[in-house]
């Protein structure tokens, strides 16, 4: 069974020319190179998947650059970050440097996570993880509301999770929970169409998933359009000022579509050649540059020169990590446990 | 030292009061921990005392506030996280395995995950299949976890302490049967190593091996035994991870023999884990091969007559006993 019906959406308003004004230039360009960072570090680090330079999963963030791109831009960095193991985006922004996770994903010493983690489990200070378990992160993102609550801190944990994860238990339950203890955190639901190879609406039983489902655990629900940067800037601003006012939960979901299958694995034979056409149309990176065009604020060959810095950063990084030494194996066995601090309790 | 004669429940209570006191950090969630005052009373008076900042009651919804629990771990804070029976636990298994236990390491050490998950583990009084499982075997096979199951008072809040101010995820294995069982123990604060086993009786004739409950089962064959002249070294783990086989070993090298006792399944056991370090060890030393002493391979039985038939018991671990020193 499936729905075949087009879904409505109410898209959160937003206006573009005002967004630009409050923004200004400088901003502007940071978030669109930021953009170009993400969408170069996955089609380089593809490739030297290619070549057999990185093994395991791999979960490209093409397509869906606009939301986290805007969502870290809005709330910064000093908040409680967490997302699935579609997490190479979320690192970047949050500030790890594109060298640190390419020697990850190369598994190697100098690796983001001691070439422990690879492609699903990135980190920084605020950044929890790249979760490798569907819907894993979210009662652990209500945990760091929690603990902002308790140790009396200003801010929010911001919790990334895709729409496969809306059938989990762990959405349910921490809603529930989130909700019935005024937590601030923010749920964001990338819905980009597809949990592996099952359509959405083959998967979740409604749609609209925010605006749906937000009201029956008490909470505010919206809808952004993940492709247009602008919409996701305007909507994450309301929000993140909303739940530092209310110390309320609320649920989002962007509407987005991932350009790759899956993961590096999936050619994705269940989408047609003419949607993916359609939704690579809405290009979140070609529709921001778009309008840094006709407000002229790029050219075409400012673009280009831009987009070769970013390609140029990613090409380092790979020699850095193809460089860098692999972990000794003598290393193997620390820190399966943290260090223990009490002598008494643990000799 | 002045001395006071409480259950293991007070232990406990005791345990987690001075560490709430001590550490602002510190705080308990679960079901009916609160305004219940606990399922088995293990937090009594709490909330009155702490209020609901500190001592939370939970909906039903293991998975969920367990992995809130893991979070808050990661973020600053040192849950202590009930289950009203670790059965539960299976419920909120994910979140154990694969988020607590992992993430120290997976973060290349970025984060670590303080958290004391505990509550009564293995059977109780006749409650049948889904209410009586042992948990340590399942859980001692994920690099990453500490488990401690205590046997009496003395041992339960020292050790629960230590669990406490542990920086690493820990099970704190209880017993439902054993929570009202009474010891004079210090008043006042003490800590007992987590990874130590104890010496409950000094032999020579041949060496038992037990943890929680089971240990008050093998009390009663040591004394039997010890009127017919046998002296058995009767040793209590008291944490089972990190395991104390240097402990175990020494006293097997002394007795020559020595039986597993085991509140649940055989297959694939602590005894079987404690057995094959032993053979590692100090093969040279055994003259008789090992036995032991488990829970029998069916779910638990609700008849009382059934369940005692699978449930390892006096006779039954005298009878292994007598066996290698016939």
């Amino acid at each position: 069974m499936s729905r075949t019906k087009p879904v409505e959406y109410h898209f959160f308003p937003s206006n573009v020319d005002q967004i630009f004004q409050s923004l200004g230039k400088e901003r502007l360009l940071k978030l669109f190179k930021n953009m170009l960072s993400i969408r170069n570090f996955e089609i380089r680090a593809e490739s030297a998947y290619q070549h057999g330079k990185i093994g395991g999963f791999f979960h490209a963030y093409i397509g869906q650059e606009a939301i986290q791109t805007a969502a870290v831009e809005v709330m910064g960095k000093d908040q409680w970050w967490s997302t699935s193991y579609r997490c190479h985006a979320l690192a970047l922004l949050l500030g790890a440097t594109p060298n640190e996770l390419m020697a990850e994903l190369y598994g190697k010493a100098t690796g983001n996570a001691r070439g422990r983690g690879g492609s699903m489990h990135f980190y920084t200070d605020k950044l929890l993880g790249g979760f490798g378990i569907v819907g894993g992160q979210i009662p652990i993102a209500a945990g760091a509301a929690f603990s902002l609550k308790y140790l009396d801190k200003k801010g929010v944990s911001v919790c990334f999770l895709g729409d496969g994860a809306v059938a989990q238990g762990t959405f349910h339950e921490t809603l529930n929970l989130a909700s019935l203890w005024d937590l601030p955190c923010i749920f964001v639901i990338e819905n980009n169409r597809w949990g592996m190879g099952t359509a959405v609406n083959r998967a979740i039983s409604v749609e609209p998933i925010a605006e749906i489902k937000a009201p029956s655990f008490g909470m505010k629900g919206y809808t952004f359009d993940g492709m247009d940067i602008f919409n996701c800037y305007a909507g994450f601003k309301h929000v993140f000022e909303e739940v530092l006012a209310t110390s309320r939960p609320v649920i989002v979901e962007v509407v987005t579509e991932r350009f790759r299958g899956h993961s590096i694995s999936d050619p994705a034979l269940y989408r047609s050649k003419e949607a993916l056409q359609h939704c690579i149309e809405r290009d979140p990176i070609q529709l921001m540059l778009n309008v840094l065009k006709d407000k002229n604020v790029l050219t075409d060959e400012q673009f280009e020169a831009l987009d070769k810095e970013q390609k140029e950063i990613v090409v380092q990084a790979m020699k850095y990590a193809e460089e860098s030494p692999w972990p000794d194996a003598i290393t193997l066995g620390e820190d399966v446990f943290a260090k223990e601090t009490s002598k008494e309790a643990f000799p | 030292m002045t001395k006071q004669l409480i259950e293991i429940r007070e232990a406990l209570r005791q345990a987690i009061d001075e560490e709430m006191t001590r550490d602002s950090r510190v705080f308990i969630l679960g079901e009916e921990v609160a305004e219940y005052n606990g399922a088995y009373k293990v937090t009594k008076g709490m909330l009155e005392k702490w209020g609901s900042k500190r001592v939370i009651d939970t909906p039903i919804s293991e998975l969920g506030f367990a992995g809130l629990a893991v979070g808050a771990a990661m973020t600053g804070l040192r849950p202590i996280c009930e289950f009203m029976s670790f059965n539960f636990s299976f419920v909120a298994a994910d979140q154990i395995i694969s988020h607590a236990t992992k993430m120290h390491y997976m973060s290349g050490n970025r984060f670590s995950v303080p958290i004391v998950f505990r509550g009564p583990n293995g059977a109780a009084a006749q409650v049948s299949s889904q209410h009586s499982h042992n948990v340590e075997a399942i859980y001692s096979n994920i690099p990453g976890l500490i488990i401690i199951s205590p046997s009496n008072a003395y041992d339960a809040k020292g050790l629960l302490k230590s669990a406490i101010r542990c920086n690493n995820p820990v099970l704190f294995l209880e017993n439902e049967l054993s929570y009202g069982d009474k010891m004079e123990i210090p008043v006042g604060e003490y800590l007992v190593p987590i990874g130590k086993a104890r010496i409950v009786s000094e032999g020579k004739h041949l060496t038992l091996v037990a943890h929680s409950r089971m240990v008050k089962v093998c009390q009663q064959v040591v004394e039997i035994l010890s009127a017919r002249g046998i002296k058995i070294e009767l040793i209590d783990l008291r944490t089972i991870k990190p395991l104390d086989i240097a402990t175990v070993a020494e006293s097997v090298r002394k007795t020559h023999r020595c039986v597993l006792v085991e509140e649940g399944h055989v297959f694939g056991g602590i005894a079987a884990e404690v057995g094959f370090e032993i053979i590692e060890h100090c093969f040279d030393f055994l003259d008789t091969p090992l036995k032991r002493v488990c829970q029998l391979e069916t779910p638990m039985p609700y008849s009382k007559v059934l369940e005692a038939e699978t449930m390892p018991n006096k006779e039954r671990v005298l009878r292994a006993c007598e066996e290698l020193l016939h």
